[in-house]
């Protein structure tokens, strides 16, 4: 069969056009008359005004199940993860000690999160926790919140607290404070009753020698039982998350310094293969000096 | 188009006529006025006019002897005159050479002149000896020069070029542009940071697989369904019987080259293009090549200028019937006849099918929806400052959720399924897409003998005893009713008998009657078949009646006649027994058996006129019976009959009765006529035959109807001559080729549009296609079918060109879409409601398909716009096209029909396989609630995890960033990149149960579009279980067999997920009833219009 196609001119195809928008003879825009134009948005308003209905129903129902304080499943959070600040781009943390600007943002980054650990505001809105041991506040049966968190106090950071620090965390002098913190994950209890540290080194060999010394805070690294467990944010509302600073004292300058620091603790894997922020930090450290 | 197409050619009679005309018996069918006489059939509308007609078939009378004397003349004058009265004032005008020019092509390339040299001139001219034949070196030499004794087969698609086509048909195209971006993507990736990930190559990669994958399965069907027909169309190499180095040889016809000898035999094809050098009672089949399909006798006499009449010619792939014949080839290969004519054929286009341009028009709105949503969201997402990386994955993404990639290749699968249904149903499909074809038709074009008749011979019925019998014409003849007691039967059957040369072949014993081959011509093959069912073993009749001497029919004569012995012992008579033409048996009667008794003929020979006419009218082939007892005391048992003196009386005989034949139409074809007729679809009958016994056998096989009458029946009826009668009054046509040469392409297309029913008779198979062009013009889909190789050009014209299996010649076959099997009309019909419900089947395909594209882009808009972690991945939109979507789009096709699909008009063009109701209904109804059930799934996986809604939105920056390590939930919690992105995949995991879960809904509800599934039955197709089975068991070894493939970015899905969108799968199956509901309730309503696809 021949396809009996026929061409059609521009001015036809323009004349088909303005007819389909606007049809004097049916009265018809778009293809439809004004009666069926009202009846098809109509329909579509109810119809769609039901479905929203439906949604709004369905989604209101589900959220029923799920529960204000605590997530339905953590399955996903079995293994907190780690996390340094200041928080830079792809975790690389350099620093031109010439260049102000280079750390400057660091800094004020690390003004900012640290603000909440001023001594005053924790002892202004925290308790002093017996360490050693879990901060449990069981609800047993009543509702029980706010609850109350623990103190963690911007001095117990010691020289990277940037308490009248000249050196601004030590980065204007080449040693830098770089903080490590654990992932925030509700009722869990971090340690499994036994004390936790974070530990780092380089990542190579020729990375630990790059490296070289540096020092932890609180000492060794610790962090304490009695920030645990958490409850999250609407009940736990001060809760302040433990810190470890590491100020690195001597690192070679000029040289990328790949730093690997982990969380040592009984109930914390470090070694998932897929989830490289498990129980642990990757980062990269560079100092330069002209 | 032709060689110097010079025009007009002088209208010279199709050779069909002439030839088939001498070769007839009974003037029957030959009368002038074809419409005089009717069959008890066809009341007439009014009383009135009954009576003018009773008035005028006695007025007619005389003329029927008058046509009987004047044979073959009389034929020409009346079909002219026919055309005159019909048509006047066309006749003079010049022909159209336009018209004619598929004809003179043919008769213009017949510059032989072979047939009109004398031996030894084609002895020189071939050089060759008629004796010895040619030398083994000269023959091999020549087969060297002019190539094989076959047909070049048409010039095939080379496979490489199919697959190709396979590879960027459809949508294929669209996903080379997505992998392509996806690796300039990447590219673009990797010279900013050389550790980027490699998700767009793998992206990349998986999409040309799936282009790779679809395309080879799509080729793979369709080369395995192209394999059933080349297997089918290999034949038996044919061998032929050749004279060379002076010995007798069998050699494959194929190397018979210019100048061989051969020797011919009755069943043998003809294997070249032969001027034959002598022959014995050769009788050949032209019906392939002339569409004629009386036979015709062939001798070595030079008799007509038209190589195509003169009777010292046979052409390639006719038949010899019978008789011995000696030729030289004059012609091999493709530059015979018939290898001209099959050249003709492969110059008209191949032209593209229905199906093919719906579905084209299908992946058109598919492609131009998912580039131009593609476009407008490269363009948001630009402007809203994403990276143009990410909007070219966007892009990506879009495109590839809103393409069906498994789509094409499973209707490539629907399409073959319903081809084997159709093989076994006897319609062998030989283009995929003509299935669909067959399902628009609104025309077809049939021929008469074989495809709507039985193609044999049978008495229909008989008159003695001034009374007419009917006998049964039904295949298998089991029903014989008619009374047998009167002597006048006993006597009748006798002459049947004796009268006869007919033989069945030896060796058939188990054979049924009506199945047996026999040697003998078709009248008489008639006689005896009928015989030996009525009265048993004929041939020990035959025996016990000792024939002693036999007058074989011969035109002049016009009778048979033959002297038996009788098998009376005590009867010393012999019994003269003749059969011929009624007028001529009636001359030589002198008294005529009434009840087994002798009387004188005068009172009965006005019954007898009646009779006749009556029986010629219904278009059978009439023949007179008579017998005469020779007296014992003239002709004792030792006298010597010499037949050609004629030593025995011819005249005063005693005339026993008539017995009219006709070919019967199949006993399937009224029923299926009806059929075709409630389903809107025009029946045309094109035949080569007289239009007296075409109209008889239309108006038998219901494509006349009853109460419909052509012009001449109202002109006869009301007494009027045929030019007053108004034309579109009748309903009826009867056409010829005479007329139909004269007319201009505006009067053809008159007479198509204005009649309902017509039937061109008297044509040529060239013709044909001039007819198929014309309901062409019309706008119709033309169904055509035919055997000869002269129909092969109308066969290609044709939208759907319909060869005949049994009778079919091989050009006729291979220019067809589709092959009958059985050779039966009926089958058409089958056809034709298979194409419509596969039509429809594949519109609920496509509907279902289109469905969850919605629930596909959707993801995309929000995620770009909204901000929300991507709730569908590239990946796994096509676990869903690929997956859990294949065995439904093929389950679809196993539904049946929802209501008697044969009561419907065939579909217009303009019926759009994807309509717009059915765009907007799937998606913006349908495609809407599975989004949103798919969206409250995405949510409670998130929710239930720590992220409420409110926090989603504007979270995919931070969500992306691997950096950030310690991303806060609604809980204060945080969480590393890898366990957001393990969120993630249980996020496309649950979005993609929560559209299988819906799209089972959506399977079972477009197993109707009109009625309930309750009315249709919820387990009526069982495929569909096993689809909805299939989806449930990928979605299951998905989440939970591969859920730990990290590159499926599928997870193990808490149980619980599986059942969230649910309440939105039972909306959907609530929702489409309540459609459905309001559809039959009213019907051609606002809703009816706007919501049934």
């Amino acid at each position: 069969m021949v396809i009996r196609k026929e061409k059609k001119s521009c001015g036809q195809v323009v004349e088909e056009w303005k007819e389909f928008v606007w049809n004097p003879r049916t009265h018809q825009f778009m293809g439809r008359t004004g009666t069926s134009w009202a009846f098809i948005l109509l329909f579509y308003l109810v119809f769609y005004g039901f479905l929203t209905a439906m949604f709004t129903l369905t989604m209101w129902v589900m959220l029923q199940t799920v529960s204000d304080h605590t997530p339905k499943y953590q399955d996903r959070l079995a293994t907190p993860g780690l996390m340094i600040r200041p928080k830079t781009e792809n975790l690389d943390v350099i620093v031109n000690i010439s260049d102000t600007e280079s750390w400057d943002q660091h800094v004020q980054k690390l003004n900012k999160f640290l603000e909440p650990y001023n001594d005053s505001i924790q002892a202004q809105k925290n308790d002093v926790c017996r360490p050693g041991r879990y901060y449990e506040q069981p609800d047993n049966g009543v509702l029980n919140y706010p609850k109350r968190a623990c103190q963690f106090n911007r001095t117990q950071l010691g020289d990277c607290s940037g308490i009248g620090d000249p050196t601004h965390y030590g980065y204007s002098t080449g040693q830098p404070c770089v903080f490590i913190k654990m992932n925030r994950v509700i009722n869990f209890y971090a340690g499994a009753n036994q004390s936790m540290n974070v530990t780092c080194a380089g990542k190579r060999d020729e990375d630990a020698e790059n490296l070289g010394s540096f020092v932890m805070f609180p000492a060794n690294g610790n962090i304490d039982l009695m920030y645990f467990p958490y409850y999250g944010k609407k009940f736990h509302v001060n809760y302040t998350q433990p810190l470890v600073a590491v100020k690195f004292l001597n690192v070679t300058p000029n040289v990328e310094v790949n730093v690997e620091c982990r969380i040592n603790a009984a109930n914390i894997a470090t070694d998932d293969e897929r989830d490289k922020f498990a129980g642990r930090v990757a980062f990269k450290l560079r100092i330069n000096k002209t | 188009m032709a060689p110097g197409s010079a025009c007009p050619l002088p209208p010279t009679p199709p050779p069909s006529r002439v030839l088939c005309c001498c070769t007839r018996w009974s003037s029957g069918h030959q009368e002038g006025e074809p419409s005089g006489q009717r069959g008890p059939a066809g009341p007439h509308t009014s009383a009135q006019r009954c009576q003018y007609c009773t008035l005028v078939l006695f007025q007619k009378t005389p003329e029927i002897y008058s046509v009987e004397l004047n044979g073959t003349k009389d034929i020409d004058k009346t079909d002219k005159g026919d055309g005159k009265e019909k048509y006047r004032g066309l006749k003079n005008k010049p022909s159209n050479c336009k018209k004619n020019h598929q004809i003179q092509e043919i008769k213009e390339e017949l510059d032989l002149n072979d047939h009109k040299l004398s031996n030894e001139d084609l002895e020189k001219k071939y050089g060759t000896n008629i004796i010895t034949g040619l030398s083994s070196a000269r023959a091999a030499e020549l087969l060297a020069r002019d190539g094989p004794n076959a047909l070049s087969p048409p010039k095939e698609t080379p496979e490489t070029v199919k697959f190709l086509k396979q590879m960027v048909g459809g949508f294929s195209i669209l996903l080379w542009i997505g992998a392509i971006l996806c690796w300039v993507a990447y590219g673009i990736q990797y010279s900013n940071d050389p550790s980027s990930s490699l998700d767009n190559v793998y992206l990349g990669a998986v999409l040309v697989l799936v282009v790779i994958l679809t395309g080879t399965f799509a080729y793979y069907q369709e080369a395995k369904s192209t394999n059933i027909i080349a297997s089918f169309s290999k034949m038996i190499p044919q061998q032929a019987l050749v004279i060379r180095d002076a010995e007798k040889k069998t050699i494959p016809s194929e190397q018979l080259v210019v100048g061989d000898i051969v020797e011919i035999k009755g069943g043998d094809q003809i294997p070249a293009d032969i001027r034959l050098l002598s022959s014995q009672g050769c009788k050949v089949d032209n019906s392939s090549l002339t569409g004629e399909s009386e036979p015709q006798v062939r001798s070595c006499d030079f008799t007509h200028d038209n190589p195509l009449e003169t009777k010292n010619m046979c052409f390639y792939s006719t038949t010899c019937l019978e008789g011995v014949a000696t030729g030289m080839v004059i012609n091999t290969g493709d530059s015979t006849i018939i290898g001209q004519i099959a050249s003709l054929a492969s110059g008209v286009g191949d032209e593209k099918t229905p199906i093919a341009i719906e579905i084209e028009h299908f992946v058109h709105i598919v492609a131009g929806v998912s580039v131009s949503i593609g476009i407008i969201f490269f363009i948001i997402t630009v402007s809203m400052k994403y990276p143009v990386l990410d909007s070219i994955i966007f892009l990506i993404g879009v495109i590839v959720a809103n393409v069906p990639e498994g789509l094409l290749a499973t209707v490539t699968v629907t399409l073959s399924l319903t081809a084997k249904r159709m093989a076994k149903k006897n319609c062998l499909v030989k283009n995929l897409e003509a299935v669909e074809t067959l399902g628009s038709t609104s025309i077809i074009c049939s021929d008469k003998t074989g495809t709507l008749t039985q193609n044999r011979m049978t008495v229909a019925h008989l008159w003695f005893d001034n009374q007419i019998f009917m006998a049964d014409t039904s295949e298998d003849h089991s029903n014989q009713i008619f009374d047998q007691s009167s002597g006048t039967w006993t006597s009748l059957s006798k002459i049947i008998t004796l009268c006869n040369r007919a033989e069945f072949k030896p060796g058939q014993e188990n054979v049924p009657i009506m199945k047996k081959t026999v040697i003998g011509d078709a009248s008489e093959t008639a006689l005896l078949k009928f015989s030996e069912v009525i009265l048993g073993d004929v041939m020990e009749i035959r025996k016990r009646n000792r024939k002693v001497a036999e007058i074989p029919f011969n035109s002049t004569n016009k009778f048979q006649l033959s002297i038996h012995e009788t098998d009376d012992p005590n009867d010393k008579r012999f019994l003269m027994v003749m059969k011929g033409a009624p007028e001529r048996i009636l001359e030589k009667c002198s008294t005529i058996m009434i009840n087994g008794q002798e009387q004188p003929l005068d009172e009965s020979r006005a019954t007898f006129h009646t009779a006749y006419m009556e029986l010629g009218g219904l278009g059978e082939r009439v023949l007179g019976f008579c017998h005469l007892y020779l007296p014992a005391d003239e002709f004792p048992e030792t006298y010597s009959f010499d037949v050609d003196t004629m030593n025995f009386p011819t005249s005063n005989l005693c005339f026993v009765g008539l017995l009219s034949m006709i070919d019967p139409p199949r006993s399937t074809v009224p029923n299926a006529v009806t059929r075709c007729r409630s389903a809107g679809i025009k029946v045309i009958m094109v035949t080569g035959d007289h239009p007296i016994t075409a109209k008889a056998i239309a108006r038998n096989a219901g494509i006349i109807s009853a109460n419909s009458e052509t012009v001449e029946d109202i002109a006869k009826c009301l007494n009027i001559a045929v030019e007053q009668v108004n034309k579109w009054d009748a309903k009826a046509a009867v056409v010829t080729g005479m007329e139909l040469k004269d007319m201009s392409p505006e009067q053809l297309d008159e007479l198509l549009a204005n009649h309902s029913e017509i039937v061109f008779a008297r044509t040529s198979p060239q013709q044909k296609l001039i007819i198929v062009e014309g309901c062409q013009r019309l706008g119709a889909v033309v169904a055509v079918t035919g055997d000869g190789v002269n129909d092969s050009p109308a066969l290609k014209k044709a939208d759907i060109g319909i060869a005949m299996g049994i009778a079919g010649s091989d050009a006729a076959k291979n220019a067809a879409d589709m092959v009958l099997l059985d050779d039966n009309f009926a089958s058409i019909v089958t056809g034709v409601e298979e194409g419509r419900l596969i039509f429809d089947n594949l519109k609920k395909t496509m509907a279902y398909t289109l469905t969850k594209n919605m629930a596909m882009v959707f993801p995309f808009m929000l995620y770009t716009i909204v901000g929300f972690p991507l709730p569908i991945a590239t990946v796994t939109t096509l676990f869903i096209d690929l997956g859990t979507d294949i065995i439904p789009f093929i389950a679809l096709a196993y539904e049946k029909a929802e209501r008697d699909i044969m009561n419907r008009k065939p579909r217009h063009k303009k019926d759009r396989l994807v309509n717009k109701p059915l765009v907007l209904y799937s998606l913006l109804h349908v495609g809407v609630i599975v989004t949103l059930g798919a969206f409250v799934v995405y949510f409670t996986v998130y929710a239930q995890a720590g992220f409420r809604p409110s926090t989603l939105i504007g979270l995919r920056v931070k969500w992306e960033k691997d950096d950030v390590n310690d991303l806060e939930d609604s809980y204060g919690q945080e969480w590393t990149r890898y366990q957001r992105q393990y969120l993630e995949w249980t996020g496309y995991t649950a979005f993609f149960i929560a559209i299988m879960v819906q799209q089972i809904a959506n399977l079972i509800i477009r197993k109707t579009r009109r009625n309930s599934i309750f009315q249709q039955g919820l387990f009526s197709n069982k495929v569909i279980w096993v689809g909805i089975a299939s989806q449930i068991i990928i979605a299951l070894i998905l989440s939970y067999g591969l859920g730990s493939v990290t590159a499926l970015n599928c997870t193990m899905l808490r149980v619980q997920y599986w059942f969230v969108a649910l309440p939105y799968a039972i909306l959907i199956w609530v929702y489409d009833e309540v459609r459905k509901l309001f559809i039959r309730l009213y019907p051609g309503g606002w809703w009816d219009k706007n919501m049934y696809y």
